[in-house]
């Protein structure tokens, strides 16, 4: 069965992507805000909820502090992950591409 | 300025909260007894609850840290239920919850919440030996006033027998609005 956490959503999918690079949780917000340009603005119980959810499942982890906050990364199974939904999402952009020539659909 | 007010649902109380705080307060404290304190002020809050379990003291530090940073200013919490009560000035960021799936896990902690109380009560109604009735055997074989003094007399205790199985049916209520609002945020 696919994992409950599959396709992404788009808060986990960001979280993913931003947290190639170590952040915390605050930075994480800012850094989606910048790299989705201004469209996905994450509040901050969305965020707690979703770092903890991913920790869990091991797709990023703490790697340290600063100061009081923790900071987090992505892990060898979040890379794994993202590639997944690379794919995924390649095909589907294929098929947006290709809608022209297959009329039939 | 304090009010009494006591709640049995978390969104008419997050309401009511943000009633009195658009009347130009803050709150500045509430206690587990239903105890809310206000303090006047010429800014705009907004209040917004939120509600977890137990939280060991390391995972708390990492919750409120992140709401803090946030600008969310913790108003200490009951010691029973796991309401966790955030305020901040009121500015283009007001929720605390951003998206569908955070929003429908919140209503799955309530429910699994409602569900473990709703469980508690239901075995202390559970009352295996004793099979007389609610009211003491003898009182209805008593006679006019003497029998409505006696009726009075019991109904306290009577509704102090039920007062589980009436919990059971509330938690019950509770768990299904609860679900009804999660599988509507689940629904795509």
């Amino acid at each position: 069965m696919k994992h409950k956490l599959l396709p992404l959503s788009e808060t986990m999918h960001y979280i993913l992507l931003a947290l190639r690079e170590p952040l915390h949780g605050y930075a994480v917000m800012q850094e989606i805000e910048k790299i989705s340009n201004g469209a996905v603005i994450l509040a901050a119980g969305t965020l707690y909820g979703a770092i903890e959810n991913l920790s869990k499942h091991g797709w990023i982890e703490p790697v340290g502090n600063s100061g009081r906050r923790k900071i987090y990364r992505i892990t060898a199974e979040g890379t794994a992950i993202l590639r997944m939904e690379q794919e995924r999402l390649t095909h589907i952009l294929s098929l947006y591409e290709g809608s022209e020539s297959n009329e039939e659909v | 300025m304090k009010k009494f007010k006591v709640f049995f649902n978390i969104e008419r109380e997050e309401q009511w909260l943000n009633e009195q705080l658009q009347k130009g307060y803050r709150c500045t404290n509430i206690s587990g007894l239903g105890i809310y304190t206000f303090q006047k002020t010429d800014k705009k809050y907004v209040m917004r609850l939120d509600y977890q379990d137990y939280l060991p003291k390391k995972k708390l530090e990492d919750y409120k840290g992140i709401y803090e940073d946030f600008g969310w200013i913790y108003i200490n919490d009951s010691w029973l239920g796991g309401i966790r009560y955030w305020q901040k000035e009121e500015d283009d960021q007001n929720e605390i919850f951003s998206d569908r799936q955070s929003k429908a896990n919140y209503y799955k902690r309530l429910m699994s919440y409602s569900f473990w109380l709703g469980m508690l009560c239901l075995a202390f109604s559970y009352r295996p030996y004793e099979n007389s009735g609610l009211y003491h055997e003898g009182l209805w074989s008593m006679k006019g006033s003497l029998l409505l003094k006696a009726f009075l007399f019991e109904t306290p205790f009577v509704l102090l027998k039920l007062a589980p199985a009436l919990l059971v049916v509330f938690f019950g209520i509770s768990f299904y609005k609860f679900y009804r609002k999660y599988s509507i945020l689940k629904e795509k």
